[in-house]
Order: structure tokens, then C-alpha cells, then sequence
């Protein structure tokens, strides 16, 4: 099983969000939804202010409570070691989107649960996600963590990387890197 | 210092806060754990007495069937919050331990089940004709010698369902104000104490009536100090946990109307107690085989009183919670 994981290089983003909207053009995500977001985030006191421009998604947690909450195993860890969503399955009880501190998740106009695939799809066929794909500052980096060779490796072994809540336990499998800005995540 | 975010790219149901759950959920909530109440404080009636024969034993007789009403309507509210009801035979393909969801699932039907044959065990021999069917009849009349075992059942799948959708709550640890262990002592003991207030108001025997009032004085007693246990709690907690109980305490903000809840649940429950406590005076000579007109309309009223107050506990917490955090935004 590979360990598919997205470092984010937070300072390499320049705010463009064609992310944004390469998944929703990528994954027919409805209108008013997203799977994807940016924060901007400003701190300081002026004119002492820094601002960070952060990626969120689903982070694909190792000890996932979406999955746990998931009454219809609806919500699981595929073959790959991500976490997905068996449309099929789901009943729309939206236990997932409580359980989720992340606010990953969503429900769809169809009543079922929906949210990052990290583009399982393109997985399959070798292909990055299109977030990262269409990623202008190189910001997104994705890849197998399990491969020692993988940029992702290289580049949680060069810096030192974060993840959000980390304290809520989730184990999450989005990095991010930022040297300069202490807060955030 | 200053902290401004802006962010491109959220979904309504989950920014500014989350908004999944709403009244449905609550009735939904409200009405299993009224139900749970009912179905324990009348098996408690029933098995009260040891050594009666059988046929004499069932002290509550209307109330299993007002349990498995009210649970049923109950289900049928979270049926309706349901994405996609038709997906549930899903659920009925798998049982998933660490999913409270699932224990749902698979529990309410359990319960009504139960319940079913409980409500066949208490019926009277003269009222056993209005089953129609022959086959209703034969089997109810065989549950009727079994009704100390389905009584006993009945209880402890009514506590199940009482505590469950406490700790359904309170294991979502994203949601600060759910997460923590006082939530499903608090939901038991409200889920109770509305179930011997409903015995209360129908119970036509003045000394069902007198029993459950001097049980629900206690329950009372013990929901006020969980609720106190449970706002002190969150209080003396982390950052996260602190800030989730905010909503209750603030007169200015939006959010008053949590204030207005919490005052309400303080007045109501404190209210009922005292009308209770008056009645356990007057009937301190013993009681009387009928009541007066006002002792009904006093008994009924605090009962109405502790089951508003569960109601509102409830949709205090469903909501207020949702408004609640582990990240900054
Ligand atoms: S980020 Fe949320 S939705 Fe994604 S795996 Fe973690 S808990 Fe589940
Ligand atoms: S909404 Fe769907 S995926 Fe989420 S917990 Fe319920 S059944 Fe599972």
C-alpha cells in the first residue's frame, strides 16, 4: 500500500486559486461546493503583518473519525490508503461532517456525503491531482511517502513540517511547510 | 494582536459553523430518549411487586405502547434528515462497532421490537379481544406469562437507548461542547426523568401516579447537578472546550438565545421540583384513591414542566454545539 500524502509549500503560494477551481472543474463538484479551499490569513500588529495563503482539503488521516462515525462503511480507506466516500452507501446521516474537525466534509445536492478524493481517479492512471497538476507556484506536492526517492520524502526530510489540529489525533496526511509564520493551521 | 482570514473556496454547511443537524435531530433525540424513560419507568411498576401471579402483575399498561409510538415517530424524524433513506439497507448489511450511527440502526428497531412484545405481555385478559387477529391473541397470551423477563428486557434496552444518543454526541471530539463524558450521564438522566413525568400524566392508579412523582423528584434533583457538572466541566477545560460554553453565558450576542434556553431549563426544573416536593407533603398521611381535581392539574403541570425542559436541553445542546470548534475558524 503506498502512502499517498500532499506536502503544502505555503510560502510558494501566490493566492492564484486555480486550484480551487481545477478540482471543481476536475471532480463536477456542484455549484456553491468546494473541495478544496484557501485561507488567507493575516496576523500581527501593523505594520508588523504577515500573511499566509494556506490549502485545506481532506487530509486523508490514519486514524480517520470520519470513518469511524461511518455507519454504512459508506466512508473507508481504499486500497491506496486514502479515505473515500461508496456514494452507493452512503445514507446522508452526515455523521462524517460532525466528525471531521477539519470541515472536509460536505453534502451534496444529492443528500450524500462528498468531499477530497485526492483525485483517486488520476491515481489509478499515474496522474497527479489536478490541484497539484494546475499548482502555478508549486505550492501542492504530492506523492508516495513510502518511496524514500519521492519529492515528498525528500522535502519532509529537509523541513520541518506541520499538520493542522495536530493535537486532535487524526494523524493527517497533509503537510505543510512554512518557515516564517508562526500560527496559522 | 490582530487575526484577519478570508477564505476562498468554503461550504455553507460547514462555514462560519456548521449547520447538519437541525430540529429533526432533535425531535428525533428528544422523543427516543422520552420513549427510553417511559419503557424503564414502567417496567420498574411492573416488576415492582415480587410475588403476584402473572396475570395481575402489569401495574402501566398503556405506557409501552406510548413508548413505541413516540419512538416510532422519532425514528420516522431521523428517516426524514436522512440524504439518501433508500441507502439504508446499507446500514442493515453491516454492523459497525465503533459507529454510534450503526448502534442506531440496529438498536431503535431492536428496541420497538421488544417493545412490541412488551406492549402483548401487559395487555389485560378483557381487553385481549381488541387484537382481532387469533394469532395476536394466542401470542399475547403466552408473552403474559413471560412479562417479568420481556419487563426486565425492556428496561435495560430502554437505558441503552436513554444513554446511546448521548454518547452518539459525545463522540464526535471535533465538536467541543459534545465531547465529553457528562453528556450521556446528562441525556440518560433527562431521557428518565421525562419518562416518569410522562407515567406521571397517565398513569390513572393515584398510587402510580405517587410513586413516580417521588422518582422524579430525585431524577430532578440529579439532572440539575449533571447539568451544572457538565457547564463546569467544559469550564475548567482547554481552550476549545472553554470556548464552547460561551454561547450559554453571553447577553449580548447573537447567540442570546442560548441564555434564554439555559434560564428557561434553570426555571423549569427547579419549578417542577417544587410542585413535586408540595405534593409529597400533602400526601404525607397517606394517600387517597382519588385526587382532587387541582392535584391532577398540579401533577400534570410539573410533569409538562420536566418534559419542556428536556426538550429545550436538547435543542440548547444540538445547536449550541454545532457552533463549536476544535480549529480557530
Ligand atoms: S480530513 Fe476529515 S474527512 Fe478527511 S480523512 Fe480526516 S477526518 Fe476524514
Ligand atoms: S453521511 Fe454517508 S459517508 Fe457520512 S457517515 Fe453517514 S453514511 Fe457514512
Amino acid at each position: 500500500m503506498p502512502k499517498y500524502v500532499m506536502v503544502i509549500d505555503v510560502e510558494r503560494c501566490i493566492g492564484c486559486m486555480a486550484c480551487v477551481i481545477a478540482c471543481k472543474k476536475e471532480n463536477g463538484v456542484a455549484d456553491g461546493y468546494f473541495r478544496t479551499r484557501v485561507v488567507e490569513e493575516v496576523r500581527g500588529e501593523f505594520p508588523n503583518l504577515r500573511m499566509e495563503l494556506r490549502s485545506e482539503l481532506c487530509n486523508h488521516c490514519e486514524n480517520a473519525p470520519c470513518i469511524d462515525a461511518c455507519p454504512t462503511r459508506a466512508s473507508h480507506r481504499a486500497k491506496d490508503g486514502t479515505v473515500q466516500i461508496d456514494k452507493k452507501k452512503c445514507i446522508g446521516c452526515k455523521a462524517c461532517i460532525l466528525a471531521c474537525p477539519y470541515d472536509a466534509r460536505y453534502s451534496t445536492p444529492e443528500g450524500v456525503a462528498d468531499k477530497c478524493t485526492f483525485c483517486e481517479h488520476r491515481l489509478k492512471e499515474g496522474r497527479k491531482p489536478a490541484c497539484v497538476e494546475t499548482c502555478l507556484g508549486k505550492s501542492r506536492i504530492f506523492g508516495d511517502l513510502d518511496d524514500p526517492n519521492s519529492e515528498v520524502s525528500q522535502l519532509l526530510k529537509k523541513h520541518e513540517a506541520t499538520v493542522r489540529l495536530e493535537f486532535a489525533g487524526t494523524s493527517p496526511r497533509v503537510f505543510y511547510i512554512n518557515k516564517k509564520f508562526a500560527g496559522g493551521l | 494582536m490582530m487575526i484577519e482570514l478570508s477564505i476562498t473556496g468554503t461550504n455553507a454547511i460547514t462555514f462560519p459553523h456548521l449547520e447538519v443537524w437541525d430540529w429533526r435531530i432533535v425531535f428525533y433525540l428528544f422523543l427516543g430518549g422520552l420513549s427510553a424513560g417511559i419503557l424503564v419507568m414502567c417496567s420498574i411498576a411492573n416488576l415492582r411487586i415480587p410475588k403476584q401471579p402473572v396475570e395481575e402483575l402489569a401495574q402501566c399498561v398503556r405506557a409501552p405502547l406510548i413508548a413505541f409510538i413516540v419512538l416510532a415517530v422519532g425514528a420516522l424524524f431521523i428517516i426524514l434528515d436522512l440524504g439518501s433513506p433508500l441507502h439504508l439497507v446499507w446500514g442493515y448489511l453491516t454492523f459497525q462497532p465503533l459507529s454510534l450511527m450503526s448502534w442506531g440502526t440496529w438498536g431503535v428497531p431492536a428496541v420497538l421490537f421488544a417493545n412490541a412484545l412488551y406492549i402483548l405481555a401487559v395487555i389485560p385478559k378483557e381487553q385481549r379481544h381488541r387484537l382481532k387477529l387469533p394469532l395476536l391473541i394466542k401470542l399475547s397470551e403466552k408473552l403474559a406469562l413471560r412479562m417479568r423477563p420481556i419487563a426486565k428486557l425492556n428496561f435495560a434496552l430502554g437505558i441503552f437507548l436513554g444513554i446511546y444518543t448521548g454518547v452518539l454526541l459525545s463522540s464526535f471530539a471535533a465538536i467541543p461542547l459534545w465531547n465529553n463524558a457528562t453528556l450521556p450521564i446528562l441525556f440518560l438522566v433527562s431521557a428518565l426523568s421525562s419518562g416518569a413525568a410522562m407515567v406521571v400524566i397517565i398513569a390513572k392508579k393515584a398510587e402510580i401516579k405517587f410513586l413516580f412523582t417521588k422518582i422524579d423528584i430525585w431524577l430532578i434533583v440529579a439532572e440539575l447537578v449533571v447539568i451544572a457538572l457538565f457547564f463546569y466541566g467544559l469550564y475548567t477545560s482547554t481552550a476549545p472546550y472553554k470556548k464552547a460554553i460561551a454561547p450559554f453565558f453571553s447577553l449580548t450576542s447573537e447567540h442570546f438565545i442560548f441564555t434564554l434556553a439555559l434560564i428557561a431549563i434553570f426555571l423549569l426544573l427547579p419549578l417542577a421540583l417544587r410542585i413535586k416536593l408540595g405534593e409529597l407533603k400533602e400526601f404525607e398521611d397517606g394517600l387517597h384513591a382519588e385526587f382532587t381535581k387541582a392535584q391532577i392539574f398540579r401533577m400534570n403541570f410539573a410533569a409538562i414542566l420536566v418534559i419542556a425542559g428536556t426538550l429545550i436541553l436538547r435543542a440548547a445542546i444540538v445547536y449550541a454545539g454545532q457552533l463549536t470548534k476544535l480549529s480557530a475558524y
